[in-house]
């Protein structure tokens, strides 16, 4: 048995891959992401009426293909959000700043942005919110540098 | 095998091409199966559970991809599985999905199985510098080749033999409209002017790298007879097997490996086989390079070790041979790494229910599926019927 002590003696290297990968993304989500970049905002219109925000590729209750794609928002009202009191490096704003959930007018799920604001007291659920798009778009999430309160558009307007 | 008895009852795959830059990992996974479906006259919400199988995850760098392809695949609120065997998955995710059925537990089983090779790089996945070990190989071909050479030691099978497999299997995958390649011009001599990559593999004795999936519908006896009822004739499972062994141990024969032979003659035991070159109308096996054929020959008891060149020389294997092997054009024409091994479990069905198209032999009885992964370390084989087993 080898004694415990030893156990630092014990040969270890490190094993760093590092490698490309691609991801495609199809019909519906690829439409999406093609559309933030011309600064519009689509989802997917489920079998039971709803219009889903960000599309999904298919019904979440019976499987099906869903093809038909709708235009949302650009604005919308807050479903849910939670106060960022001290932002790290990684996030996409540098001050203090509220994660939302936005349920775009014309979807009927909400989905994830970051709101700048200009304190936790400016920030209420159902305040109407829009998209501050970034200046260089190349189809991605990121296109949409943060959201606004509709009241603030004219200081908040540039990204 | 459990209990029950169980058939496919539905059979799907995708076109297959090296790049299929039209869909998403789900949507490709959804064309398969939504094809399965149709095939077995069922809808997403017919099914009970879902398998899915697929190679190492790091040919799409998707680590557990069961966890984002759960919606797309209709499992809310149902049990999923995802199986990994290597290469041979797609054939043991057949397994495992069928045994749902067997152990009495699932009446309609969604198995499906995949590949998107354009996402990544398989060959340089294979081929990773791990710490302490020899670097010995590059991509597949650079480990197998060894393992052909040796063979052809062995046998002293002449060098035309791979080659003829080659013309074969591409020229029966001119009748598949699934096939990844379509090459209506390949002869014997392009075959033997393409380049040599690993000696004695050329590049045209290869296979390529393919975006594919494959599904299949399992049934319950049930559900099974009710598709006969309807004219749908099913293919009964007269027998699945796996084994497995380890990838590196200097006593293994890797020419012939013992996991296969067992594999073999257990399949062939459950399926009330004794003389498999007999009972046996259509072989789907895995060769991703063309000496594999007379290899799994000997391995799955259909030659004698030494003689499976001679059956490939003489055309026995041939879609017109007394013992057709690899009527879709097999792994030589299409490779989508985890969808490989259903493609062929998938094939045997199809000879078996009669839906096999331009590549259907003549009343196909009794069909074998065959498929190996890992450094031919997994093995997984079912033989399918016309008939109840």
């Amino acid at each position: 048995m080898t004694d415990q002590t030893e156990a630092g003696e014990i040969l270890s290297a490190p094993l760093i891959i590092e490698y490309p990968f691609k991801r495609t993304t199809g019909p519906i989500i690829g439409a999406f992401l093609t559309g933030l970049r011309e600064q519009v905002l689509v989802g997917s219109k489920a079998e039971d009426g709803r219009v889903i925000v960000p599309p999904a590729e298919f019904d979440p209750v019976s499987g099906n293909d869903l093809t038909e794609l709708v235009e949302v928002g650009p604005e919308g009202v807050i479903a849910t959000w939670a106060w960022v009191t001290a932002p790290h490096a990684k996030h996409p704003l540098d001050d203090p700043f509220a994660w939302v959930l936005v349920t775009l007018d014309g979807a009927d799920t909400p989905m994830l942005g970051a709101l700048k604001a200009d304190g936790i007291d400016a920030v209420s659920t159902g305040a109407r919110v829009k998209p501050v798009w970034a200046e260089e778009r190349e189809g991605h999430i990121d296109d949409i540098a943060h959201w606004v309160l509709v009241d603030d558009a004219d200081e908040g307007d540039r990204a | 095998m459990g209990k029950e008895r169980v058939a496919v009852v539905g059979i799907g795959q995708t076109k297959h091409e090296a790049t299929r830059g039209d869909v998403s990992v789900a949507g490709l996974l959804r064309e398969a199966a939504g094809r399965a479906l149709a095939d077995a006259e069922m809808t997403w919400s017919d099914v009970d559970a879902v398998v899915i199988g697929k190679a190492p995850d790091f040919f799409e760098g998707v680590m557990m991809p069961e966890l984002f392809l759960a919606d797309a695949l209709g499992c809310t609120g149902k049990p999923m599985f995802r199986v990994h065997t290597a290469g041979s998955v797609g054939g043991s995710t057949a397994i495992v999905a069928s045994q749902l059925i067997s152990a009495g537990i699932h009446e309609r089983v969604l198995t499906v199985a995949f590949e998107k090779q354009s996402e990544s790089e398989a060959m340089w996945a294979l081929s990773l510098p791990i710490p302490f070990t020899p670097p010995l190989h590059a991509g597949a071909g650079g480990y197998f080749a060894p393992h052909v050479r040796s063979y052809i030691r062995r046998s002293k099978a002449p060098d035309h033999i791979g080659m003829l497999v080659a013309l074969k299997d591409r020229q029966n995958g001119l009748k598949n409209p699934y096939a990844h390649l379509h090459e209506p011009d390949i002869t014997f001599d392009s075959i033997k002017e393409s380049m040599m990559l690993w000696d004695p593999i050329r590049y045209a004795e290869t296979c390529p790298s393919s975006d594919g999936a494959c599904a299949l519908v399992l049934g319950s006896e049930k559900v099974a007879d009710e598709a006969a009822a309807q004219g749908r004739q099913p293919a009964w499972i007269q027998g699945t097997a796996m084994r497995s062994e380890p990838t590196l141990s200097a006593e293994r024969d890797t020419v012939l490996p013992l996991g296969g032979a067992l594999c073999a003659a257990d399949v062939y035991k459950q399926a009330g086989i004794t003389n498999p070159r007999k009972d046996v109308d259509a072989v789907e096996m895995y060769v991703p390079f063309s000496w594999f054929e007379p290899m799994w020959l000997e391995n799955l008891g259909f030659a004698e070790p030494g003689e499976g060149w001679k059956m490939t020389e003489a055309g026995a294997t041939a879609l017109d041979g007394d013992l057709p092997v690899n009527m879709s054009g097999g792994v030589l024409c299409t490779n989508p790494i985890g969808a490989s091994g259903m493609l062929r479990f998938g094939e045997a069905a199809m000879q078996v229910r009669g839906t096999a198209g331009d590549h259907q032999v003549d009343s196909v009885r009794k069909a074998v599926g065959h498929a190996y992964g890992g450094g031919s370390q997994f093995f997984a084989m079912w033989v399918v019927g016309k008939d109840k087993p």
